[in-house]
């Protein structure tokens, strides 16, 4: 059986354990309440990213985890139903790529 | 059929890809998410929220433009209605049908925001002030739709007039007055679930389908030059600088890119 190579990670940064963060509700709501904590707004380009957030390519919101993101990480965007894989980006941060 | 999602605290990164098409898909998923931005308004904005007046010339600008937002909701609501029939499966129709409720709505208070600037007859502004651009655009949408031809037609209405639509609104909404910015700020939410259907769903029928993708870039090349000068004439009509017209294009260029007919 082959793995999901959305769910692939990187060996060395996998042996290190990742953070974990408790999701507080910012006030989005452009999904149900009960997965709201999961996304925020994009304040623009003096927005500081924490290591367990991205933004959805898409549609420009913020997703959040509930664990630290590595790449090869799965995560959904919901308010526009993408699914996606984080990697790294060209400046060493991390990026979301849509996953078709 | 169970729903796959019960849990309070459910992870929604760690749902299964299907458990989260079937959610987000549905009617279920729709209702909970317009209910935390919408309820409470009137027409799509607080009931107590007051635009200061207008300038005669302002005025004049914002009705022109406002007319147009018309014209393009009433394709997105005829061509959405017309695509439930040709989807696919049970998820696109539900899905479907949500946007379908999504630009009556967007239409709606678009004649109600018109209304509510003193034109008396909005149908008949529409007709006078529409641009020549954006009905040429619309009919060729809606013969796509009734060529049931569903790649095409998404592509032009969920991908190209979507994303049209996401940019310019988010645009205006940062100038315009506190009533449409309430409006358009409303729309911009119902509209990422749009461009990203869209998006997603043309983006997996490439992978299943690459032969589709010589059609998609002829319906691009055919209707590209129709979007981007009504483009262009919206951003010119909400005062947006010549600078930062190309910053707003981008993002149809970026989705286009991410399926790519760059």
């Amino acid at each position: 059986m082959s793995a999901d190579p959305l769910l692939r990670h990187e060996d060395s940064e996998e042996a290190t354990p990742r953070q974990r963060f408790l999701l507080e509700d910012t006030g989005f709501d452009e999904v149900p309440p009960k997965y709201r904590r999961f996304y925020r707004k994009w304040k623009g380009p003096g927005d500081t990213l924490a290591p367990n957030e991205v933004v959805c390519p898409v549609c420009k919101v913020v997703i959040r985890s509930t664990r630290e993101l590595r790449p090869g990480d799965r995560v959904y965007c919901m308010p526009c139903m993408s699914r996606l894989v984080v990697v790294r980006a060209e400046d060493g941060g991390f990026e979301a790529r849509v996953a078709y | 059929m169970e729903r796959a999602i019960r849990d309070e605290a459910v992870d929604v990164h760690a749902l299964e890809p299907e458990a989260f098409l079937e959610e987000v898909h549905s009617f279920e998923f729709w209702f909970h998410s317009v209910q935390g931005y919408l309820a409470g308004q009137t027409f799509g904005h607080r009931p107590d929220v007051q635009g200061a007046p207008l300038a005669p010339h302002e005025r004049e600008r914002l009705v022109t433009v406002l007319c147009n937002y018309c014209v393009g909701e009433t394709a997105a609501l005829e061509g959405a209605s017309g695509l439930v029939s040709i989807a696919p499966n049970r998820l696109t129709k539900v899905f479907l049908a949500t946007q379908v409720a999504d630009e009556g709505r967007h239409l709606e208070v678009l004649l109600h925001r018109l209304g509510e600037l003193g034109v008396p007859s909005p149908e008949t502004e529409i007709e006078r002030r529409a641009s020549r651009s954006l009905l040429h655009f619309k009919r060729r949408l809606l013969e796509l739709v009734q060529s049931r031809d569903w790649e095409a037609a998404i592509f032009a209405q969920n991908v190209i007039l979507e994303a049209m639509e996401f940019t310019v609104f988010q645009s205006h909404a940062r100038t315009a007055d506190l009533v449409t910015r309430e409006v358009l700020q409303g729309i911009v939410k119902d509209e990422r679930r749009h461009i990203g259907f869209g998006e997603n769903e043309l983006g997996r029928r490439l992978q299943a389908s690459p032969h589709i993708r010589a059609r998609i870039g002829e319906v691009k090349k055919e209707l590209d030059h129709w979007v981007l000068e009504s483009f262009e004439e919206t951003l010119r009509e909400i005062g947006v600088p010549n600078e930062e017209r190309p910053e707003l294009g981008r993002n149809y260029l970026e989705v286009v890119a991410r399926l790519g007919f760059a």
